[in-house]
Parts: structure tokens; C-alpha cells; sequence
């Protein structure tokens, strides 16, 4: 779990600098205005770059979380319980996100 | 300790006594990552603001122009900076490699930090 | 000669805790465990602490002075300027005996379950298994106090051994270590440390333990020695 922590966060020094630039200095206006963000996101590339991001983001943050709380020496029957617990509220936010935004952009 | 609360627990990650560098890295890290997790929640749930429409979005932008929010920014800005960045130097030293160096690399990382905080502070306040 | 004022928590897990302060002046070239041992002797026969060697070879001077792991033998008091106090507290992350006394025995226990069994060999010479001793440790403890995991999981083997494993897997001596690799490659083993590095800064002895976890990473991973 440490590597794939370590390559999910390497991966996001990179998703992360490019939805900062991107949506900060490449899109116009910055994306104050609401039809500016709807147009950013209806891009497909700009959608599926999003997707990936929330999904390497959502990945890095849910094995974090794992990792702080194993520190705290829990049984293996409740590191189980754990891995399934985060993996349900991985998906759910990952669909939940991907779901939101697609309902902006299209 | 066997006999440990789960806040006695918690305070051994936090007890900045006695630490160096590293420890003081560390601290920072589990910190930063904590408020991460919380923001990253945050972020989906103004998404779905943003799923209201253009009044509940130019609701929002209105908010966060707010000097506290600014403020707010630059905490995140920091917090997210100083993960990254440290989190390249903690991949380094956990395959092994560089721990005769590991002090001069957070020093350089937080100055990294700093500066780019700064660097990012300036330019949404120049911007707004 | 200086005069310091060494501020030593007393007590043990039953009559509480409470700081106390004695004033001791030593020689220049003098270490705190003269200034303990010099309250023992004529300050407060009750003090509790564990020393043996006197030069770093033993491990069991291990506190934290002033906040930080050191051993009390090769702390100079010339560190501190004349009139200073000194604050001096037992080791974190082990069972507290009293006053600068910890028992250390879940750190030898774990040096066990590695495969380093802290007896050596010309200590046993009529035992059936020879010793198989981590040469550059000298098991003081201070790592397993300085790492902020320890302090929450008795179940995480800890810097000291790991580092042990590790140089056991890089000359194994004829020893098994089959057991020893699948414990540290569980979720409390080298997976659990966060490079806070304090292993390696209050390591009296040179052992890097971070480094050694590093490399069992690397060995783990990628299979290679």
C-alpha cells in the first residue's frame, strides 16, 4: 500500500499543478462565472483529465486515512472492516463526483 | 502503550517536544493530511453547489471573497504546498536513500513552501 | 566546574509524578549520569535509573534530557552553560518503572521475534542456539522513544528491529529468517513507519534505522538484496 501511496501522490504533483493552471490561468476568467466553469467542464479532455484527477485524489486520501489508522494498532478484524468501509466511500464519492460534474457540464 | 487511550495514542503523534526536523516534518504531514481529507470533502460539497446553478455559484464566489476566506486560502495553500513537497522528500527517505540529508531537505522544503505560498497568496490577492 | 540544576521526574505508575530539582557541580568534562549518580550518592539514595558502562556500550543510560533521547553517559555537561537547568525524564514508549527507569523488555521481545536474541553468544556458552547479535546496536531504546508510531502501536516492530532484520536478510549467518521477513512485511512492520527520521538522529551508535527500513522497502518491493 506505501508504493501505490507514493505513486497516487506522485501522479497528483502532476494532475494537481495541471487543475491549477488550467483552471486558474489557462481558463478565461478564471472561472468566476458560472457559464465560464460550464463550458471548462463540457471540454472532454478537461472532463476526463477531472475524472482521473478526483479518482487518484480520492485514492491517495482514503489510503491515507487507512495508514493513520492503523498507527493506532486496530485488530485485523477491524482493518478489514476498514478496507471495506473506505473502498464503499471511495466509490461513492468518486461517483458522486464524477456524477455532479457530468450534470454541470452536460 | 497497551494500556493506552486512543487520545494518548494521538498525542504521541502530535507531542512536538524534543523533535528535530523529521519529527517536526511528520507532525506537519499527518496535520496537513488530516485537513486535506476534511477540504477534499469540502471541495465535493461546493461542487454540488455549483450543480445549483449561476445564482447559487455567484452565491459562493461571493462568500469566498470574503477577507476570512482569503485567509482561509492561503492555510490551504500552504497545507496542500507543504504536503506535496514534503511528500517527495518523505518517498526519498522511505526507499532509503538521503537520510544523512534528511534535515537540510525539510528546511529546503518548507522554504519551498513558504515561498510559493506566498508566491500564490499574492496572486489571488492581486487578482481579486 | 559548573553548577547545574538537574529537574528529574520522580515517582512511578502508583504514587504519580512530580518534578524535582536537585543542584549538582561537576567537572567540566563530566556527563549528566555523574550528575545523577552524584544525587544518588549524596542527594537521594531512592532515585531510580539504569546505568551501567559508562561509555555508550551498554544502552542503559537511555533519557530524554532536556526533551530529547540521549544516553546520560555521553551527554557533557559543558553542553549547558553554568546555573542551567536540565529537565530529565524517562524514555518514552515502554512501561514505566519509576523516576528515570523504564522496562525495556518489549523492545528485547521484539528484537526476538526478528531473529536477534539479546543474549550473545559468550554469554551462553552451554546454550543449545547461538546468539545472533545486531553488532552496531546496543538495543538502548532511544529510537523506539524518539518514533512518534511507537508511542501509538505496540503491535509496529519499531526502528531498532527492523534495522535488525534488515542486516539479518542482508547476512543471514545460517539463521532462518523466513519468519522474521513475513513480520516485517505485515501492516505493522516496515509499512507503518512515515520517515519521521528521530531513529536516525537519536541513534547513539550509528545504526540509521530509517535507511535499513528504506532498504527493506526496496527489498520487499522490488525482491533484490
Amino acid at each position: 500500500m506505501w508504493i501505490w501511496q507514493a505513486i497516487t501522490g506522485a501522479l497528483l504533483l502532476v494532475l494537481l499543478g495541471v487543475h491549477m493552471v488550467a483552471q486558474h490561468f489557462v481558463a478565461p476568467t478564471g472561472l468566476r462565472f458560472y457559464t465560464d466553469v460550464v463550458a471548462y467542464l463540457a471540454n472532454p479532455w478537461i472532463f476526463a483529465l477531472e475524472t482521473v484527477f478526483l479518482g487518484v485524489v480520492i485514492t491517495h486520501a482514503l489510503m491515507g486515512v487507512r495508514a493513520i489508522i492503523l498507527d493506532l494498532a486496530i485488530s485485523e478484524k477491524a482493518d478489514l472492516l476498514l478496507k471495506r468501509v473506505l473502498v464503499v466511500v471511495g466509490v461513492v464519492l468518486f461517483i458522486y463526483g464524477v456524477y455532479v460534474t457530468g450534470m454541470i457540464a452536460f | 502503550m497497551d494500556n493506552q487511550t486512543t487520545w494518548q495514542k494521538i498525542w504521541a503523534w502530535i507531542d512536538y517536544r524534543g523533535r528535530r526536523e523529521g519529527g517536526i516534518g511528520f507532525i506537519l504531514m499527518r496535520l496537513t493530511a488530516i485537513g486535506l481529507v476534511v477540504y477534499l470533502l469540502l471541495h465535493l460539497t461546493m461542487l454540488t453547489n455549483l450543480a445549483r446553478g449561476p445564482e447559487a455559484w455567484d452565491g459562493f464566489i461571493h462568500l469566498v471573497e470574503h477577507p476570512f476566506f482569503i485567509l482561509a486560502d492561503a492555510v490551504l495553500i500552504f497545507g496542500l504546498l507543504y504536503h506535496a513537497i514534503n511528500g517527495i522528500r518523505v518517498g526519498i527517505l522511505g526507499l532509503g536513500w538521503g537520510s544523512r540529508l534528511q534535515a537540510p531537505l525539510f528546511w529546503g522544503a518548507f522554504a519551498l513552501t513558504v515561498i510559493l505560498t506566498v508566491a500564490a497568496v499574492a496572486a489571488i490577492v492581486s487578482i481579486g | 566546574m559548573r553548577t547545574l540544576k538537574l529537574r528529574i521526574l520522580r515517582g512511578s505508575p502508583t504514587l504519580g509524578r512530580q518534578y524535582q530539582t536537585f543542584t549538582v557541580t561537576l567537572p567540566d568534562e563530566a556527563n549528566i549520569i555523574d550528575g545523577v549518580e552524584q544525587i544518588f550518592g549524596h542527594q537521594d539514595h531512592s532515585l531510580m535509573f539504569r546505568h551501567a558502562c559508562h561509555h555508550a556500550s551498554c544502552g542503559l543510560c537511555g533519557a530524554r534530557v532536556n526533551g530529547r533521547e540521549r544516553l546520560m553517559c555521553i551527554t557533557p555537561v559543558s553542553e549547558f552553560p553554568d546555573g542551567a537547568t536540565v529537565t530529565l525524564e524517562p524514555l518514552r514508549n515502554f512501561p514505566w518503572v519509576g523516576d528515570l527507569a523504564v522496562d525495556v523488555k518489549p523492545l528485547l521481545q521484539k528484537m526476538d521475534m526478528v531473529g536477534l536474541p539479546y543474549s550473545r553468544e559468550d554469554e551462553l556458552a552451554d546454550s543449545p542456539e547461538p546468539g545472533n547479535r545486531f553488532e552496531d546496536c546496543i538495543e538502548c531504546g532511544l529510537c523506539m522513544s524518539a518514533c512518534p508510531v511507537v508511542g501509538s502501536s505496540t503491535k509496529y516492530l519499531g526502528p531498532a528491529p527492523l534495522a535488525g532484520l534488515a542486516r539479518l536478510i542482508q547476512e543471514p549467518r545460517e539463521v532462518d529468517f523466513s519468519k522474521a521477513c513475513a513480520l516485517g512485511k505485515s501492516p505493522h512492520g516496515v509499512w507503518r513507519c512515515h520517515s519521521a527520521m528521530e531513529c536516525t538522529e537519536v541513534c547513539p551508535s550509528d545504526v540509521d534505522p530509517s535507511q535499513a527500513i528504506g532498504w527493506l522497502r526496496r527489498f520487499y518491493t522490488f525482491k533484490k538484496k
